[in-house]
């Protein structure tokens, strides 16, 4: 998804607060930007004709992109909608420092504001030919205006098969604008998209807004998109009987559209968090999240069960692990990993689905009494051993394309009573990547060592 | 130790600590067992502390904390500093999740379900791919504290949140494990 790496951006930024990077990226955009205006001064005519019937006194003006100064707006509308237009432009703030940042953000607001009042306009005055027309005529507008402030991101993913057919014609529709500058308002919308996010200062609410700004662009799109398809000349728009595709009157599948939306949203940037998540479908997205957060849970209860912050700690838990499941594990190991057993044995505290700990116990209990036998059992079950800074390493080199899950117990491998290290302290660490080579069984480094599953 | 980077990392951390040093007194007398809990209880109290109750996996988790001693001191001595109606909030929020459930029964068991005839593929593919996002999002439901009683707008919002939280109380855990492990081996 072409987004993908500037919502990145987006979400580094919110995470890490530092502002470098957006902020040259949006000069960057501001240059782009600043091409859409040779391109559109040559298809005026087309403009012209999409605005004929409200009255704009310039209808150059909504292309006038240089940043520093806000938009300037005609202010002597005198269609019906112009009130509501008026409204908004004069919203546009004046100039600051910070004017491209507050001018997305009223961008967004307004897009968001437009898009509800087009909504309940259409809900309320129902299928009738006049609104129709009044709508097909709002919308141009609207996206027109939307996108001049360089707020729209056209190519967002947000209804599979809708934006397929979404792109197609509004690419056809700005093919007369300047097909170029796409790009340009694609990486300004999301860097908007950024900037409007990052000064709210929340991850929580990022998704919120940026679902708000995304349903009302997906819906001005919408339906631009069904008025385009079904003439060419959209200056005089035909008469609709039935429900257009995407302007479905029905409440109901407004409604239900809304949520789609919504909901792709938030996938959306769920994808920015969790790691190996290039897929686009809701259920596999589903499943990666579903198995993340399991193993972050995972790790937190591994670490709070190594944790124990003191000398003595581990030696009590793996005695008892010995003393209640001794005989039990090694018979598992012949047995080739009747895991189950030892489960029952030995796992008093810990849920089932911590098999890997109780590996990861045995495997340092029986480390202490003998290394062979230890790697026996380690490659029985098909683990490996490798130093910790290597498994970290390959840790977060796997985490950007492959499920990996990785748990860091500490588990200091001090005899009884906490009189002093005996044995180097250990750190186990459990790497569940399905396609982790094998790390190699040396490297048993003395401060730290790790079990890993290839 | 490198302090943490980002604000919530540190609040996590220094409530956690507070968390554990209620524990402090009983250290030496418990097992490696209780330990092991109350370390995760702490962090998990902790980790929604720091939440202040504005999301609802935070709320439920210090309601469920709540339900038994051990975690009544502790959400005291971790929320007390900030809201008393917060802890009131949590409390009213078991009795309200349970209303929720019983309608939610109800109101499917007097539903019907319409079997679709003469199904083409498509149509086919697609009510397989709704049962499997159907069945997905339960699991992430039984997955996020205090998801079951949410829709799935909020649910992928609180999942987004939770996570974030999740991945910080990780690293800080990690991080202080590394470090306490040092001093431990210097001693």
């Amino acid at each position: 998804m072409r987004p993908c790496s500037r919502e990145m951006q987006g979400m580094n930024s919110l995470f890490n607060p530092s502002s470098q990077i957006p902020l040259q990226d949006l000069q960057n955009q501001q240059i782009q930007n600043s091409h859409f205006d040779p391109n559109l001064s040559s298809n005026e005519d087309f403009l012209e004709q999409m605005l004929s019937s409200c009255s704009w006194a310039d209808p150059k003006s909504p292309w006038d992109l240089n940043p520093p100064t806000n938009l300037p707006f005609p202010t002597n509308n005198s269609s019906s909608n112009s009130a509501k237009h008026r409204d908004l432009f004069n919203e546009t703030p004046s100039s600051n420092s910070d004017s491209n940042n507050v001018g997305f953000r009223n961008n967004f607001d307004e897009s968001v504001i437009l898009a509800s009042k087009l909504r309940q306009h259409q809900i309320s005055c129902g299928n009738g030919a006049a609104v129709s027309d009044a709508a097909k005529m709002m919308l141009p507008q609207q996206l027109l205006m939307a996108v001049a402030r360089g707020g729209l991101s056209l190519n967002d993913d947000i209804d599979g098969s809708l934006s397929q057919g979404g792109d197609g014609s509004i690419q056809g529709l700005f093919n007369g604008f300047g097909a170029g500058s796409m790009n340009g308002t694609d990486g300004a919308s999301n860097q908007s998209m950024q900037h409007f996010n990052h000064p709210q200062g929340g991850a929580m609410q990022s998704p919120n807004l940026g679902a708000q700004g995304a349903a009302a662009t997906t819906a001005v799109m919408n339906q631009p998109q069904a008025s385009g398809s079904n003439g060419g000349a959209p200056a005089q728009p035909r008469q609709r009987v039935r429900a257009r595709r995407g302007q479905a009157t029905d409440p109901h599948s407004i409604a239900e559209r809304l949520r789609r939306e919504r909901i792709a949203e938030r996938m959306k940037a769920l994808q920015e968090l969790v790691p190996n998540a290039n897929k686009t479908d809701k259920a596999s997205m589903l499943d990666e999240i579903i198995d993340y957060v399991k193993f972050l849970q995972l790790q937190v209860k591994v670490l709070s069960m190594s944790r124990l912050g003191g000398a003595a700690a581990v030696a009590p838990l793996v005695a008892d692990m010995s003393s209640e499941a001794g005989g039990d594990c090694i018979q598992a190991n012949d047995n080739g990993g009747s895991l189950a057993r030892t489960t029952n044995g030995s796992q008093t505290a810990s849920t089932n689905d911590n098999s890997l700990t109780v590996t990861e116990h045995q495997v340092a209990k029986m480390m202490e009494e003998d290394m062979g036998t230890a790697m026996q059992y380690l490659q029985g079950k098909g683990l490996c051993l490798m130093p910790i800074s290597l498994a970290t390493a390959i840790s977060t080199a796997t985490c950007h394309n492959r499920t990996s899950g990785i748990i860091s117990s500490h588990a200091p491998m001090h005899q009884s009573n906490g009189e002093g290290p005996t044995s180097p302290s250990m750190s186990v660490l459990t790497v569940q990547s399905m396609t982790m080579g094998n790390g190699g069984g040396d490297g048993f480094a003395k401060d730290a060592a790790s079990v890993s599953k290839p | 130790m490198r302090a943490p980077r980002s604000v919530l990392k540190q609040q996590f951390l220094k409530k956690w600590m507070m968390g554990l040093q209620v524990f402090g007194s009983a250290k030496q007398s418990m097992s490696i067992l209780e330990r092991k809990k109350a370390i995760k209880l702490s962090a998990d109290i902790a980790l929604a502390a720091t939440r202040d109750g504005r999301t609802c996996w935070s709320r439920a988790i210090i309601a469920d904390a709540s339900k038994d001693d051990g975690g009544k001191v502790l959400v005291q001595h971790l929320l007390s500093p900030e809201s008393e109606r917060l802890k009131k909030a949590c409390t009213g929020l078991v009795m309200e999740n349970k209303r929720v459930r019983c309608k939610k029964i109800l109101k499917r068991s007097c539903c019907i379900k319409r079997v679709r005839k003469g199904a083409s593929k498509v149509v086919l593919a697609k009510s397989i791919s709704k049962r499997i996002v159907k069945r997905r999002t339960q699991v992430l439901k039984s997955l996020v504290p205090g998801g079951e009683f949410m829709d799935d707008i909020s649910l992928i919002e609180e999942t987004l949140d939770y996570m974030v939280s999740l991945r910080a109380q990780v690293d800080v855990m990690r991080r202080s494990l590394a470090k306490a492990t040092e001093v431990v081996n210097g001693k």
